[in-house]
């Protein structure tokens, strides 16, 4: 493994999506982390031959422990002794109740990072609240907010807070490691993923604070900025639709020439924007029928050849098959070792493109207890023996 | 946990010099790394930085979005095509520990060896829209567009909707948050090795690894049994796994699911006489678990409908089920949880001081930074980079 985190030694006490997002990129730079499982508790995501868990674990090493031993414990306080980084989003609590808080590691590991993302923080009326992603943007106002006018069960349609808290997790990881590097000091993050979700939301807070409204949903048009048209438009063939968003008066006189200039779009008051919201939903209506028998890559293409912001909607088949952007930058790679239980599998690369530092080696996500012996003799020493030993009690599996 | 510092030597950042040179796409990362405490510098050219138009306004007419994204900077005026300008930014770059971007540089013809000639420790963050070189590389892409290419839109909305765009300018705050991060690796990474970088971001590829479901259907569809071939259309708030989805209650909605513990739930409901048929052992048949998860989400749906929302909510947390109320700005403004927290920070404005979103993180021995600066812009440049010492 290279990258900027080269000999950074991470423990990883996660599940599901929010911290796995979090360790995976963490390896993707180049830690070496080391990920704690129990086939008999894996949690929802639903153990290592899980296409859900595949996703977000490449680039760790998984060691299997029985925690319920007090030996697995204790291999777990030996683990963290050693860790520059330990990561927790399992609920408040449990990492305390295996004698490897942050209290207690830090008497023995004083430089460790040690970052708890749970739901609601540590403190506050709600940080006893148990959440998933979908609960988080329901409270966050994500869900409010994303949607149409006069519906508040629409939101966000995938796990985004779960992503966002992994990133931003990441980020505070980062700043203390880079902080340490002064101070040779460690310290604990907490991470609330709520409060991630709410400040994705911080315009409409802010607007809320100065001026007293409460922004609804608007779709797709911008509540706080003027552009039209904005919005999705059907396109030939099921479920096709092509995004376009205009930003300039002059954009919306081009797209008038491109239509071929028909008597609606030339009625007055159309030029300005303030214009043509007042006749949002006739516009949409006329451009709709423009668009709905054209290709809608092609006139993707075509608006944007003319200086116009166009996106055809692509959905999962159209970006693993035939986005030719991700495929020209690579983006997708076949993982050079097969699985052990799902065969020949595909990832996504991380998105961020070193230009010296080589930071393109992936991992294949491995399986429970694959890396048992290598993990216990390059982080504790152990000897095969000793490690032989541990499995045969049932400690390590 | 500590939330603010007295001395800014106490900020994770403390020391650390950014250059924020970066448009929306990437204006979220330089705050991230402003707001731990990095001294930021943005440059604005003389007629006006294009992102203090972006809505809402306070009643003075001040972008409250430019107020909170450009906040805890330093804005320098500089003009491009001034000469005295060219040299005055090359100062800075002689200075600077970590640049976010947005193609500016480039623009002006720097690379990254020049940077290097100018600084052997820099890093460079440079966010585009896509790949520098792919075939997309001159398209433009504001946040719809991002959205509707990055597989974001065609996944959000429902059945009888548009694909939708998610609210505000989420598309770049993935974008942003990359940036942070792509910033903060450089510099760990220049300091053990005294080495400049380069980092690429393309938004687009950002939104593309952040789709939770999207591209594990794409790859293995037989996982997902209902989906349409390896698409799992959009389908309002029901999730991917068919055990989350927002329904109505009496005063509001909740986001009810069964999950962790369904059998925990199958007993509340039990306790209420309305768990129906869900105990019979047909469902024991692992074949029918999709059938049976549907008909406990029917049965939940109906069971919340004449439940008051909120008090609602919170008997639900009382029982550890992750239940979540559909909560609108003026609720979270006013949320004791948050409250509680001391959470919510003072950002300033001209006509003094606004409430804002504080930190999602909190260090033990480190702090976040207060937005304490306005963001009126500087005229005299020199002044201001001898004042906050940036000189190298």
């Amino acid at each position: 493994m290279t990258g900027p985190l080269d000999g950074i030694k991470v423990l990883d006490f996660t599940h599901v999506l929010a911290g796995p997002f979090s360790t995976r990129i963490m390896g993707d730079l180049g830690a070496d982390v080391v990920k704690i499982m129990s086939e008999a508790r894996h949690g929802p995501d639903g153990g290592t031959g899980s296409p859900y868990h595949v996703m977000w674990n490449r680039n760790k090493r998984i060691l299997q422990l029985d925690m319920t031993q007090t030996e697995g414990k204790e291999l777990a306080r030996e683990l963290c002794n050693q860790a520059d980084i330990v990561i927790d989003n399992f609920s408040v609590g449990v990492l305390d109740r295996w004698g490897i808080g942050y209290d207690t590691i830090k008497k023995e590991n004083p430089a460790v990072i040690y970052i708890q993302m749970s739901g609601m923080g540590d403190e506050g009326p709600w940080s006893s609240y148990v959440s998933f992603a979908p609960t988080v943007h329901a409270l966050s106002g994500l869900t409010y907010l994303t949607g149409v006018p006069g519906r508040e069960d629409i939101g966000i349609g995938f796990s985004y807070n779960d992503h966002q808290s992994g990133l931003h997790g990441t980020v505070a990881i980062l700043a203390a490691l880079n902080e340490r590097l002064k101070s040779q000091k460690g310290q604990r993050i907490e991470l609330s993923q709520f409060e991630v979700g709410v400040t994705l939301n911080a315009v409409a807070l802010l607007d809320y604070f100065a001026n007293g409204n409460t922004v609804s949903p608007s779709g797709n048009q911008l509540p706080f900025d003027s552009a039209q048209p904005h919005n999705c438009y059907p396109t030939a063939g099921e479920d096709s639709w092509v995004a376009i968003a205009l930003q300039t008066d002059e954009q919306w006189n081009m797209l008038v020439k491109l239509m071929d200039s028909p008597e609606w779009a030339l009625k007055s008051g159309l030029e300005s924007v303030d214009g043509r919201i007042a006749q949002l939903e006739a516009i949409d209506s006329e451009i709709s029928e423009w668009t709905k028998h054209q290709n809608g890559k092609e006139l993707m293409e075509m608006l944007q050849e003319h200086g116009i912001p166009a996106g055809y909607v692509q959905n999962g088949n159209d970006l693993v098959n035939n986005d030719p952007e991700l495929q020209a930058s690579g983006f997708f790679f076949d993982y050079q070792e097969t699985h052990p239980l799902l065969g020949k599998i595909r990832g996504d690369r991380l998105p961020l493109r070193f230009k010296r530092q080589n930071v393109s080696s992936y991992n294949r996500p491995e399986i429970f207890g694959e890396s048992n012996h290598k993990v216990l003799k390059d982080w504790l020493g152990l000897s095969q023996s000793e490690v032989e030993r541990l499995e045969h009690i049932g400690t390590v599996k | 946990m500590t939330k603010h510092s007295t001395t800014s030597d106490q900020y994770p950042l403390s020391g650390v010099r950014v250059l924020d040179l970066a448009d929306e796409r990437a204006i979220y990362g330089a705050k991230l790394l402003a707001d731990l405490g990095a001294t930021v510098v943005r440059i604005e050219s003389s007629t006006g930085d294009p992102l203090r138009d972006r809505g809402p306004f306070d009643n003075a007419g001040e972008s409250l979005w430019f107020n909170y994204y450009a906040s805890n900077r330093h804005i320098i005026i500089l003009d491009p095509t001034d000469e005295k300008a060219k040299t005055e930014l090359k100062h800075m770059l002689r200075g600077t520990d970590v640049v976010i971007d947005t193609g500016s540089l480039e623009s002006r013809g720097m690379s990254l060896e020049d940077l290097e000639s100018l600084n052997p420790h820099i890093t460079y963050v440079d966010v585009a829209s896509f790949s520098k070189t792919g075939p997309w590389r001159n398209y433009l892409a504001p946040d719809l567009v991002a959205g509707a290419l990055g597989g974001a839109a065609a996944t959000t909305g429902d059945t009888d909707t548009t694909p939708l765009k998610l609210f505000g300018d989420q598309s770049f705050l993935v974008s942003g948050v990359y940036a942070a991060i792509a910033g903060l690796a450089g510099l760990f990474q220049s300091s053990r090795t005294g080495l400049a970088e380069q980092i690429d971001i393309s938004v687009h590829e950002t939104i593309v690894s952040t789709l939770e479901h999207v591209l594990m259907i794409a790859w293995y569809p037989e996982f997902v049994s209902y989906a349409n071939g390896n698409v799992l259309p959009r389908r309002g708030s029901l999730h991917w796994s068919n055990a989350y989805q927002v329904v109505t209650a009496t005063n509001g909605s909740l986001m009810v699911t069964p999950t962790p513990d369904v059998q925990k739930q199958i007993a509340w409901l039990a306790e209420e006489d309305l768990h129906e048929d869900l105990l019979d052992e047909k469902y024991n048949d692992l074949s029918l678990r999709q059938v049976f998860i549907k008909r406990l989400m029917d049965i939940m749906s109906k069971w919340v409908r004449d439940k008051d929302a909120e008090t609602f909510f919170h008997e639900a947390q009382a029982r550890h089920h992750p239940f979540g109320l559909v909560m609108k700005p003026n609720e979270l403004a006013e949320n004791i949880h948050l409250e509680s927290r001391s959470w919510w920070e003072d950002y300033k404005v001209a006509n003094g001081v606004i409430k804002g979103p504080g930190s999602p993180y909190r260090f033990s021995r480190s702090s976040w930074k207060p937005p304490l600066e306005t963001t009126v812009p500087h005229q005299d440049s020199e002044a201001i980079m001898r004042d906050i010492g940036w000189t190298k």
